[in-house]
């Protein structure tokens, strides 16, 4: 973790120590996975094989003339724990993640081609989180406790206080079902045509930028009319976490010294504000801007399912309610690694905002 | 009591959200309390569980027999009132006993530093690694549904936000002048983190605490939505509007028919969530000068 | 900065509300369903369930087909005549069928349909019998076994598993030739190709062989021979043909691969988004579908697809009967009705595992139920007379099922609704349960959990019902009904933990051996689950019957049979039939030539369905 403290060295050494840093960090990225996929196995170990069957068996439906003791030693969920991780540990180690029951391809490859999906919801989502986040809370910090601070505390507050999956079910009735404007879903059945077909080139996996490299600006349209939805509801129920820091932020910003001394000096009000006030309370801001996204990457699931969006988050909702363990080992070794890397990428940036932040 | 403090508490009070926050919390204390009275339980049956009304899964308006209405067979304000204890027993429990758990990692990481603290991090960021509804469902998987399962499902992937808090809160606070000037003294280690570097770094944990009831409440609704969570039956707002998930776009011609079934559950949980944010946020504001944020 | 974001806020928005107008396309020609979950697998030897089936069903074709909507008459279809004693392509009492094959017809990758591809679709059908498979059926028919390694076992007389490992390969040579032999001598014999047709040989005489074929029964399916062995399948030869034996589902390539003869080709199996596209066939032989594209897409949320439904983006939607309410008088939306072949039953487990956690004490002490708690016929009949069957059909159903005396559904030889059925009479149940256990029960009172997979509405009330009934009859009762997720119930019945449990069978070919043999004979796949006892009753007073009620070719016979057995049923109260349903299906009002069928996998007749207003 990164501790503001005092001064830093001469430049150069300060370089060293972030490479340094960044090296020690990355170190420990292969022990945190391990950790991670040994934390799951031991949960789904406790699980009996009958359990574990149902990955296969996923309904009542499939019980018919299915032997499932049979079923039971072709999959080896009898073997011992152990073996049955050290199988998996093996082919993971080869490249190779499992087959994945929910969605009915390899581990790895229904996990990449679901990830630009999420990746592309998620930062449609930040821009308006992190704008709307930041600017509406400069502007409560700086009318502090009158009218308008306390109503747009309530406001964000109320956002936070809702369920997404009610919210997300309220926008779908209003801006689908009586405006038609959001539908769910990835694209229109045109758009789709236009996407699957041989001309189309797949560049990044995310509709709206492929769409875009390819020239299409209708497909285009379609896709953000697609997101809209998701979209609004991801903005409202997060952005509120974010005003709230950036008001307490820029309050605490205000009152300090500098600020003081600047506007004794007599500088305009407004110079005060954008050039001293605000660079310095960004600081925070930005760490919880990064944290906000990483953890819009993994909190997807709900809204995911109401607008019927491929994604990961319900890719491995799914496959945790079926007890789908390659799955389940999969995906979460995938976000672990997005964490890490992401946190990693956070506190860097908090060191660079703030040159007098040292690394520990 | 503390000069501080004193001062503070009298900031809080003086904050207009910070006393609807309090007022409503009240409000709820009030309405947890007398549940047996507000919504008496069939004799002979365990009062959190919702007693079914009607045979027929269609949802009911409300009416003089049931004020809020009807939904999943069951009746709305009984659901809600003894919802609201059952927001309580979660919220605190879980936070308790997660800020507990956090608290001691944390505290130790914190104030020994070097291997130890490695280690305890390294075992933090391992625990936040996974996205937490994979795991909750999982372990509910595994336990069984029940309300106890949820809240241990919910702690284990809960304590560690408290321990990175108070573990950067007492890296700062180690270093100040009054701590060495006891560890020079001699004072013993134990002595040292309860008497000084607690109670200095202990506040942005309450706080913290204090927000994250509030979502945990939402966090327990989003498992009863995926099915998990409290088992069928139980008085818990997330199962109530989980029922409400496939009516909510009405009856033909009438979009908000089932208005109810989200009305009152969802304000109720509104309503508890927002009291607690607001009372963090005013707590936050009067302690204003102690955070480190 | 602020206001000119404002603004391009505004008209981004003002683009968005424009273009509706413009994108809302009605796609004439294109037909989308919206179903609740996707295809397990395409190969049809390996699917079982009714999502696969349905894309099987119109992308290949059987041999023969039923005519329109009944399920008891055939029409041809691959084949050019259906076979019957009549037209003389049924001889041999019933032993042998023949198939004269029809020419012209091609595979979508124009490969000429040929006996042999017949011959060997059923082959490597058979040979390749995957657990948790359908081929049981065809293997039962053709020659009286459960599974092939069943049948390897009891002619070569070594368990199969003694002779192939889990690779397919063999533990030692000695046994290649007796497994060439057990080919040669056994599967190649039973479908031969004569000329242009094809010739099946049975063991003995089996009433539904024609129904196990037909259309919609996705495991008679034809497939090319060439594209098979050039995808990596059997090669059809009998030497190395225990490398085919029941791979695992993944490694099929017809997993997802799909050739067939069919109206519609597969164009499309996009599992990111549980969406299945087919377009219509231009070469197909018979009459070409009107459609020209079908997209079949699992949405799992009720909401989203009624929402899409309402909107018109799609022409018909899965409907669980609980909100039939919110799409009735919806504009430009009707419901069409169904009945299928499918009953629902509680059946009881005479012998429950001792360590199951729902006994409570394991005792009849007032605090559990003894393991052989069901085995008491008393207990048995009370519970049946606790049920209130009309009420649950009227409110939970609401009115979309009727009762059935026992495990035959309406429309099946052996029905009749004539034949005795428990009534709701609180009164005889106090009765019964005054009688069980030499009146010990009454005095003490029991406590028995009652489970059901949480999703299933109907049967959590079922269950909640019951429990309400019987609690009210003696304070000393007391039953408590957990719902416990899909995995969780499976475990539990599987390992015989579960008292009783309610449970569904849907007709894999409509003649009443299949529903009779699963919930009755000691085999069957619910008459194994229901305890040691059961199967001991079972064996004494039910398999011999059964048996013969499936050789016997005379209708009127057969139906005196399984009258018999269902009253046997009745008179040992065997299981509470709880109902049959009726299906409801939604559609926009532009659909034109839906049709129904109960065998049908699935909700739309594909190939007949047009829309216009």
């Amino acid at each position: 973790m990164l501790e503001p403290h005092g001064d830093c060295g001469p430049h150069g050494a300060w370089f060293a120590l972030m490479i340094f840093y960044i090296l020690r960090r990355l170190l420990f990225l292969p022990l945190t996975l391990f950790g991670i996929s040994l934390l799951i196995f031991l949960m789904i170990g406790f699980l009996g094989p009958y359990q574990r069957l149902a990955t296969f068996i996923n309904s009542p439906e499939r019980l018919k003339g299915a032997d499932v003791d049979k079923l039971v030693e072709l999959y080896g969920l009898n073997d011992p724990l152990i073996i049955q991780y050290g199988r998996w540990l093996k082919n993971v180690l080869r490249g190779n993640l499992g087959w994945s029951y929910v969605g009915k391809e390899p581990v790895l490859s229904a996990i990449l081609k679901r990830f630009p999906y999420t990746l592309e919801l998620t930062l449609f989502a930040a821009i308006p989180i992190i704008f709307l986040g930041t600017s509406l809370g400069v502007l409560a910090a700086l009318h502090h406790n009158r009218p308008l601070d306390h109503g747009l505390r309530i406001f964000a507050v109320v956002g936070w206080s809702f369920p997404d999956f009610v919210f997300g079910l309220f926008v779908l009735m209003i801006f689908y079902g009586t405006l038609g404007w959001f539908p769910p879903g990835n694209l229109s059945v045109w758009a789709e045509e236009i996407v699957k077909s041989p001309h189309f080139r797949n560049f990044t996996g995310m509709l709206t930028l492929d769409a875009l490299l390819n020239g299409r600006f209708d497909v285009f349209l379609d896709a953000l009319r697609h997101l809209a939805g998701p979209v609004l509801t991801l903005t409202y129920v997060e952005f509120a976490f974010l005003l709230r820091i950036t008001r307490s932020s820029m309050l605490e910003v205000l009152r300090k010294e500098y600020v003081r001394t600047a506007r004794a000096k007599g500088l305009d009000e407004r110079v005060v504000i954008h050039k001293h006030a605000k660079r310095n309370a960004l600081i925070p801001v930005a760490t919880v801007s990064g944290q906000t996204v990483i953890g819009l990457l993994a909190g997807t699931v709900i809204v995911e399912t109401i607008f019927n969006r491929t994604g990961l988050g319900s890719f491995i909702a799914l496959a945790s309610q079926q007890l789908d363990y390659a799955s389940i080992m999969g995906g979460s070794l995938f976000f672990g690694l997005i964490l890490v890397i992401g946190n990693l990428c956070v506190d860097l940036s908090y060191a660079l905002i703030d040159p007098r932040v040292r690394l520990e | 009591m503390r000069e501080e403090t004193r001062k503070a508490l009298r900031r809080l009070f003086s904050n207009a959200s910070g006393v609807l926050g309090v007022v409503l919390l009240g409000l709820f204390v009030i309405v947890a309390l007398f549940a047996p009275l507000l919504a008496p339980p069939k004799p002979g049956r365990d009062p959190y569980f919702m007693p079914v009304v009607t045979w027929s899964a269609d949802p009911l308006p409300p009416s003089r027999e049931h004020p809020f209405g009807v939904a999943g067979k069951r009746d709305i304000f009984y659901g809600v009132v003894w919802g609201t204890r059952t927001a309580f027993r979660i919220g605190i429990l879980v936070t308790l006993a997660s800020t507990a758990i956090g608290l001691f990692v944390g505290s130790l990481a914190g104030y020994f530093g070097r291997i130890l603290d490695e280690i305890l991090m390294r075992v933090t960021d391992i625990f936040m690694a996974i996205p937490f509804l994979v795991a909750a469902m999982v372990l509910t998987t595994v336990l069984g549904t029940g309300l106890d399962k949820v809240m241990i499902a919910l702690i284990v992937f809960s304590w560690m936000y408290p321990a990175r808090l108070i573990r950067g809160n007492i890296l700062q606070v180690k270093e100040e002048q009054f701590i060495l000037a006891a560890k020079s003294l001699g004072v013993s280690d134990t002595l040292i983190i309860l008497r000084h570097v607690l109670p200095n770094a202990i506040f942005p944990v309450l706080i913290q605490a204090s927000m994250r009831m509030g979502s945990l409440v939402i966090t327990a609704a989003a498992l009863s939505f995926l099915g998990l969570g409290a088992p069928q039956g139980y008085a818990d707002w997330g199962a109530l509007l989980n029922y409400a998930r496939n009516w909510m776009l009405g009856g033909y011609g009438a979009t908000f028919k089932y208005w109810y079934m989200i009305a009152f559950p969802g304000g109720a949980m509104v309503l508890f969530v927002l009291a607690w944010n607001l009372l963090g946020d005013a707590l936050r504001d009067a302690f204003d000068p102690r955070l480190r944020w | 900065m602020k206001r000119f974001l404002v603004v391009l806020g505004c008209v981004f928005f003002a683009l968005l509300g424009v273009l509706p107008v413009f994108a809302e396309v009605k796609n004439p020609d294109t037909y989308i369903y919206l179903s609740i979950g996707e295809p397990d697998t395409l190969d049809p030897h390996y699917a079982y369930d009714t999502a696969s089936g349905e894309v099987i069903n119109f992308v290949y074709e059987n041999l023969i087909a039923y005519k329109g909507e009944s399920v008891t008459e055939f029409v041809p279809r691959l084949a050019t005549e259906v076979p019957t004693v009549e037209n003389g392509l049924v001889r041999d009492g019933g032993k042998t069928y023949v198939f004269p094959i029809r020419k012209g017809v091609k595979f979508h990758n124009g490969n000429e349909l040929t006996p042999e591809d017949v011959e060997y679709s059923f082959e490597r059908g058979i040979l390749f019998d995957p657990y948790a498979g359908p081929m049981w059926m065809l293997i039962e028919a053709l020659f009286g076994y459960e599974t092939l390694e069943d049948f390897v076992k009891d002619k070569v007389g070594i368990a199969w598993s003694d002779m192939v490992d889990e690779e397919g390969n063999l533990k030692s040579e000695e046994y290649r030739q007796k497994l060439i032999d057990f080919y040669t001598t056994y599967i190649d014999p039973a479908v031969e190709v004569e000329g242009d047709s094809v010739v099946f040989h049975l063991s003995r005489p089996f009433a539904p062989f024609l129904s196990i074929l037909a259309q919609n029964a996705s495991w008679s399916a034809i497939l090319d021979k060439e594209t098979c062995i050039s995808l990596g399948l059997w090669d059809g030869q009998a030497d190395g043909w225990w490398k085919y034996h029941n791979w695992k589902k993944e490694k099929s390539p017809l997993y997802e691969k799909a050739i067939g003869t069919g109206p519609f080709k597969l164009l499309e199996w996009d599992r990111t988004q549980q969406k299945v596209t087919l377009v219509r066939n231009d070469e197909y032989w018979g009459e070409k579908p009107k459609l020209a594209k079908v997209i079949i897409w699992g949405v799992d949320e009720w909401s989203t697809r009624r929402s899409m439904l309402e909107a018109g983006d799609a022409d018909q939607v899965a409907t669980p009967l609980q909100y039939l309410d919110q799409v009735k008088g919806l504009p430009g939306v009707v419901v069409k009705e169904g009945s299928r072949l499918t009953i629902t039953a509680l059946h009881f487990n005479w012998t429950v595992a001792k360590d199951s956690k729902y006994l409570g004490s394991g005792k009849l002490d007032g605090e559990g139920i003894p393991p052989d708690f069901f085995s008491d016929v008393h207990v048995r009949k009370a519970f049946s007379y606790a049920f209130d069957y009309d009420t649950f059909i009227a409110q939970v159903l609401k009115g979309y099922g009727h009762r059935v005396p026992s495990v035959i559904p309406r429309g099946l030889i052996g029905f009749n609704e004539s034949l005795p059925m428990y009534p709701f009479d609180l009164e005889k149940a106090k009765e019964e349960f005054q009688k069980a256990w030499n009146g010990e029960l009454w005095e003490k009172g029991f406590k028995l959990t009652l489970l059901y997979n949480t999703g299933n509405e109907a049967r959590q009330t079922a269950c909640e019902m019951l429990k309400e009934n019987i609690e009210s009859l003696n304070p000393k009762f007391r039953i408590e009904v957990q719902g416990v997720q899909w995995p969780t119930y499976l475990d539990a019945y599987r390992q015989g933990q579960l008292p009783a449990f309610i449970i569904g069978w849907l007709a894999d070919y409509p003649d009443p051996h299949n529903f009779i043999f699963t919930y009755y004979h000691s085999n069957g796949v619910y008459g194994t689950t229901q305890g040691e006892a059961f199967r001991k009753f079972a064996e004494e007073n039910l398999d011999a019957l059964i048996e013969k009620a499936i050789e016997e070719t005379d209708p009127a016979k057969r139906q005196a049979m399984y009258e018999e057995i269902q009253r046997i049923a009745y008179e040992n109260a065997l299981g509470m039939p709880l109902y049959q349903p009726e299906e409801v299906y939604v559609m926009r009002s532009w659909v034109k030539g839906w049709m129904f069928n109960p065998m049908r996998p699935g909700e739309v007749n594909y190939d007949g369905v047009w829309k216009e207003e």
